[in-house]
């Protein structure tokens, strides 16, 4: 087997001659118009929301915001009645996330990348739910899991297992387990592609080799692809961890957090303290919680995968 | 390569404050006024264009430009313009303490005393309509809509469980829904998705088991809620009605979808507002076969609410302002908008719209009580409170919080909330 180093091909050549800083200065224009936008839209209400989280503020432009310090936090991890909710919530989503729609999504992949009579239509199929708008699905999902006409119920009562039938949505045992499948279903098409972009990646003479000394399925996919697909399972942890955590359309639009909210997660609490309470400074410290969350959550995950990757 | 000349760069945010400036002068023209409302749909969207097409033919040279949001979306604006000169010369909202009141507190609205006077505001409005605007102080606004709510009722599901005749009290409205229960008929229909609507319920049974001045004491001023016995009577109250009398799967569905039970009798009673009239007809229901009668609480008084436009304390078109709101609630402005909003005009001049038979029968509930009204509690309460108020209505319904301890719940987060 051969390999190419892209560093050392002629367009590699000719970069490598031009010094680091006047590189970066010659790249500076084009980066600008999308360094600003990301630093205007992105990094400034990123940081503002931090900031807002040591004042209190009811949004008003006439009201100056009042300094703080940490009583937001305080009153967030003491008396906050849904705080500790949402951020349960979020922990079981992030962690269902990964156990869930990722193996599905992986043994999709695997499944699809055979020879088979209609893989492209099914590729297609379950794919397809991961283009639809969030908002869209949670509004297909109402009807479905709707508790007198809803297909779930019915389906329920036709096979004559009436019993089971529930108010998927109205009942906090059930709710958030149900937008979870909801979730599921939507998520599940996006990490397959990602899977089974991965998949073409891994050596077939390796697989063959493996075949040829006597390796069984289970060896080969433990010992050969899963290796190989290293890359991708890391883009697509990473992807799953921070779109669990920013979970949000698909809740308002199935449950609104509710009933009682008791499927409160923590960026729809942040919206809801910020836009419908119009408590600013909880809002930004919801924001903040769930930015360290997210930070502590990735951060250590890709210094770990890269670690694996150099080693 | 070639290089960007570094004028390129600068110009960039001139250009943008420019382009800003320009945004913020170009509806300024002395005889252009912003209005500011929630999104107006169906016959409210045309109906809205309708009378300001009239106005602007009446007024020659003058323009009205409608900004339209949803609901949080015009509160946050609102908020977020307070104060500057990007405010709306008017601005469309609710009255109750919590919202409209809020605004009037920081100073957005300007007091109309003196229109009022001038243009004879003071004999124009029902007593109902101009309580809403005078409960600040002051005259603050011009009543738009006023809107009263009771039980919608089906005759003919009523007749098949053997209720002769709609309830005058509580008993015998726990009478008549356990008689539509004993006659396989869900009494009532709530969507619990969007918490407002099941809220409706819970104010019913506050003022009924609590009274007018405790229920006041309670919603609008320092009452006690951990302390009376009345609070949680009504939250028990709740549960029952959540376990006995509602709807299958209540809290699963909105609104929408719960009122299809009523408009095809899958459900005998609705807890809805004047609003509702019209849609009983959209629906297909006979209006014949539908009657109304306010939630028994005892009290006299009418659960309901009103909606009002204000003039912005910042802008220096006040007169002209004015000129639009008096067109707007005089009688041929009530003409065109009919009852596209309300079953009744909050101008006392107007004749009810027999065209829906149910106009007159809430013309006629108007008249009866005596007792003055009570609000909407999402209308009394900050919104930080109202989140929290459904979240325990909530959980009592869904049985996650015992009754006895929703007052005292609810009580802490006021006193923490200062």
């Amino acid at each position: 087997m051969t390999t190419t180093d892209a560093r050392t091909g002629a367009r590699g050549r000719s970069t490598r001659t031009v010094p680091p800083h006047r590189r970066f200065r010659l790249a500076l224009p084009y980066l600008a118009p999308a360094l600003v936008l990301y630093a205007v839209f992105l990094v400034y209400p990123m940081i503002d929301a931090v900031r807002l989280s040591f004042f209190e503020w009811s949004g008003f432009r006439i009201e100056k915001p009042e300094f703080v310090g940490l009583d937001n936090y305080v009153r967030l991890f003491t008396s906050d009645p849904v705080f500790w909710t949402a951020l349960r919530n979020s922990v079981i989503w992030v962690i269902a996330s990964l156990l869930v729609p990722t193996v599905i999504a992986l043994l999709l992949a695997l499944g699809l990348n055979r020879r088979m009579l209609g893989r492209n239509l099914m590729r297609a199929v379950f794919y397809i739910p991961a283009v639809f708008a969030s908002i869209t699905v949670a509004a297909m999902w109402r009807w479905i899991y709707n508790p007198t006409l809803g297909f779930v119920n019915q389906l329920l009562h036709a096979v004559g297992l009436g019993d089971l039938a529930q108010s998927w949505l109205g009942d906090p045992q059930f709710a958030l387990a149900s937008i979870f499948v909801a979730n599921i279903w939507q998520a599940v098409g996006f990490s397959m592609v990602l899977f089974l972009a991965g998949l073409q990646s891994v050596p077939l003479e390796l697989v063959e080799a493996a075949k040829l000394d006597g390796a069984g399925a289970w060896q080969r996919f433990r010992n050969v692809t899963v290796p190989a697909l290293r890359p991708t399972t890391v883009v697509v942890v990473i992807l799953t961890i921070i779109n669990a955590l920013k979970v949000f359309d698909l809740v308002v639009g199935l449950t609104g957090g509710g009933p009682a909210q008791s499927t409160q997660v923590l960026a729809l609490w942040s919206y809801t303290q910020s836009f419908t309470n119009h408590e600013y400074g909880m809002g930004g410290a919801v924001a903040t919680v769930l930015l360290l969350v997210t930070l502590a959550l990735v951060i250590p995950y890709m210094a770990w995968s890269m670690r694996g990757d150099e080693s | 390569m070639h290089a960007i000349p570094r004028r390129a760069f600068a110009a960039i945010p001139v250009a943008s404050a420019a382009l800003l400036g320009a945004a913020g002068c170009a509806r300024s023209g002395p005889d252009d006024l912003s209005l500011w409302m929630v999104t107006q749909d169906g016959a409210q969207g045309t109906t809205i264009q309708a009378l300001i097409s009239d106005f602007e033919k009446r007024n020659p040279g003058t323009s009205i430009t409608l900004e339209q949001r949803s609901t949080d979306d015009h509160k946050n604006a609102l908020r977020q313009f307070a104060g500057t000169y990007l405010v709306p010369d008017i601005y469309w909202y609710w009255e109750g303490s919590g919202l409209g009141g809020e605004l009037v507190d920081v100073g957005m609205s300007r007091d109309l005393s003196d229109d009022y006077t001038r243009l004879g505001w003071k004999d124009r409005f029902t007593d109902a309509a101009l309580a809403g605007i005078t409960q600040y102080g002051g005259y603050q606004g011009v009543p738009w809509t006023f809107q009263g709510q009771g039980l919608y009722y089906s005759k003919s599901l009523f007749a098949k469980a053997g209720v002769d005749s709609p309830p005058t009290t509580y008993d015998e409205l726990i009478a008549a829904a356990d008689a539509l229960v004993a006659a396989g008929i869900t009494p009532i229909e709530f969507g619990g998705t969007v918490n407002w609507h099941v809220m409706r319920l819970l104010d019913c049974l506050l003022e009924t088991t609590c009274g007018a001045e405790l229920n006041d004491a309670l919603t609008t001023g320092d009452g006690d809620w951990g302390s009376e016995g009345a609070v949680t009577e009504a939250f028990t109250e709740l549960r029952t009605w959540g376990k006995k009398y509602l709807n299958d799967g209540f809290m699963g569905i909105n609104n929408d979808d719960s009122s299809q039970l009523f408009f095809t009798g899958k459900a005998a009673m609705a807890l809805e507002g004047t609003w509702f009239n019209a849609s009983v007809v959209d629906n297909g229901m006979d209006p014949d076969d539908v009657g109304i009668f306010p939630f028994p609480t005892g009290t006299n008084r009418l659960y309901g609410f009103g909606e009002a436009f204000y003039i912005s304390a910042n802008t220096k078109k006040s007169d002209l302002a004015a000129r639009f709101l008096d067109f707007m609630t005089s009688k041929d402005g009530q003409e065109i908008a009919g009852d596209a909003w309300s079953a009744i005009s909050v101008n006392a001049s107007m004749p009810v719209d027999e065209d829906n038979p149910l106009n007159p029968v809430w013309a006629q509930i108007f008249e009866d009580v005596d007792g003055g009204m009570f609000a909407n509690n999402d209308q009394n309460f900050s919104t930080a409170q109202t989140t929290e108020f459904w979240r325990i209505q909530n959980a009592v319904l869904t049985g996650d919080m015992d009754p006895a301890d929703a007052g005292a719940t609810f009580q802490r987060f006021r006193e923490q909330e200062g």
